[in-house]
C-alpha cells in the first residue's frame, strides 16, 4: 500500500468550517477546515453513500445530508445513525405506499458504518493527503 | 430505521453535549452540575436514540404521536418552556437555570402548581 502525501489543494480553498471534495488517485475524498485544522475524510457517507461534503460541519462533527447521520470527521466514527423521516398525515397514493413501505423494510437492514480517514500535513500553504 | 453500525456511548454523549450546550445556553440553561445525573442521563438518550433514531428525553413516554413525540426531544426546553422556567429545569433534570448551583434544592412541582392552571 502506498504510504505517500499527495498535494491536494491549496489551503486557502477552504474557509474555517468549509468542506471540500476532491478525488486523488480515484478516491473520493473530503477535506474539512475545523478552525484552521485540516481533516480528510472518505467523501461516501457509512450509512448510503451520501455526498459528506453537501452535509453540514459544525465543529469536528458532520452530518449527512441524505439522512443526518453524524460521524466524528478525527477518526471517522459513525456517532448515529439516519434519523426518521416524517410523511405527515396524508396517505400517499397506493404505488407510491407500497414504493415507500419496501424502501422502509430495505432501510431496516442498512447500518452505518464508520467512514474512513486520512492522515492530512500543511506544507508550502498545500494541503496534503497521505493515500 | 437502520442501526448504527458502532455505537460508542461515550463518543455519543461527548457529541450530544456539544450540539446541546450550543442550544441551551442561549435558553439561559446549562447542563446540571451533578455530573453523574447527566452522564446517566445522557446514556440514557443514546440508548434511546439507538432505539428511535432520536434522543428522546428519557423521563417522558414515548406516545407515538409524531407531533407530540417532538415535543419531547432533547432538549424540549422550547415546547415546556413556561414550566421549565418556574421550576428552574427541565424535567428530567439534565438543564437547570444557569443560575443554578444545586438542583438538588429545586422543588419539583407540577405545571397545575406554577401556572395556577
Amino acid at each position: 500500500m502506498s504510504e505517500r502525501f499527495i498535494r491536494a489543494i491549496s489551503a486557502n480553498e477552504i474557509a474555517p468550517g468549509g468542506m471540500k471534495a476532491v478525488e486523488l488517485n480515484g478516491s473520493e475524498i473530503v477535506i474539512c477546515n475545523c478552525s484552521g485544522k485540516y481533516y480528510a475524510i472518505q467523501r461516501r457517507c457509512g450509512h448510503m453513500n451520501a455526498p459528506l461534503e453537501m452535509g453540514t460541519l459544525d465543529g469536528i462533527y458532520l452530518t449527512c445530508p441524505m439522512h443526518c447521520a453524524q460521524f466524528d470527521i478525527t477518526n471517522g466514527e459513525a456517532l448515529s445513525g439516519p434519523v426518521p423521516s416524517d410523511i405527515g398525515h396524508e396517505i400517499p397514493p397506493p404505488l407510491l405506499g407500497k414504493y415507500l413501505q419496501n424502501i422502509g423494510i430495505l432501510m431496516k437492514q442498512v447500518r452505518t458504518e464508520s467512514i474512513r480517514t486520512y492522515e492530512t500535513k500543511l506544507k508550502d500553504g498545500w494541503i496534503q493527503i497521505r493515500l | 430505521m437502520s442501526k448504527c453500525g458502532v455505537v460508542n456511548i461515550e463518543s455519543r454523549k461527548k457529541s450530544l453535549h456539544y450540539f446541546f450546550e450550543k442550544l441551551v445556553v442561549p435558553l439561559g440553561f446549562k447542563f446540571t452540575p451533578d455530573k453523574n445525573m447527566m452522564n446517566f442521563l445522557l446514556k440514557q438518550e443514546v440508548i434511546l436514540e439507538g432505539r428511535h433514531g432520536i434522543p428522546f428525553c428519557p423521563c417522558q413516554p414515548l406516545r407515538h404521536d409524531r407531533a407530540r413525540d417532538m415535543q419531547i426531544v432533547c432538549p424540549c426546553i422550547p415546547f415546556h418552556r413556561k414550566h421549565f422556567d418556574d421550576i428552574k429545569r427541565c424535567w428530567c433534570g439534565l438543564f437547570v437555570h444557569k443560575d443554578v448551583l444545586d438542583p438538588d434544592k429545586l422543588p419539583q412541582l407540577p405545571p397545575k402548581e406554577v401556572n395556577n392552571e
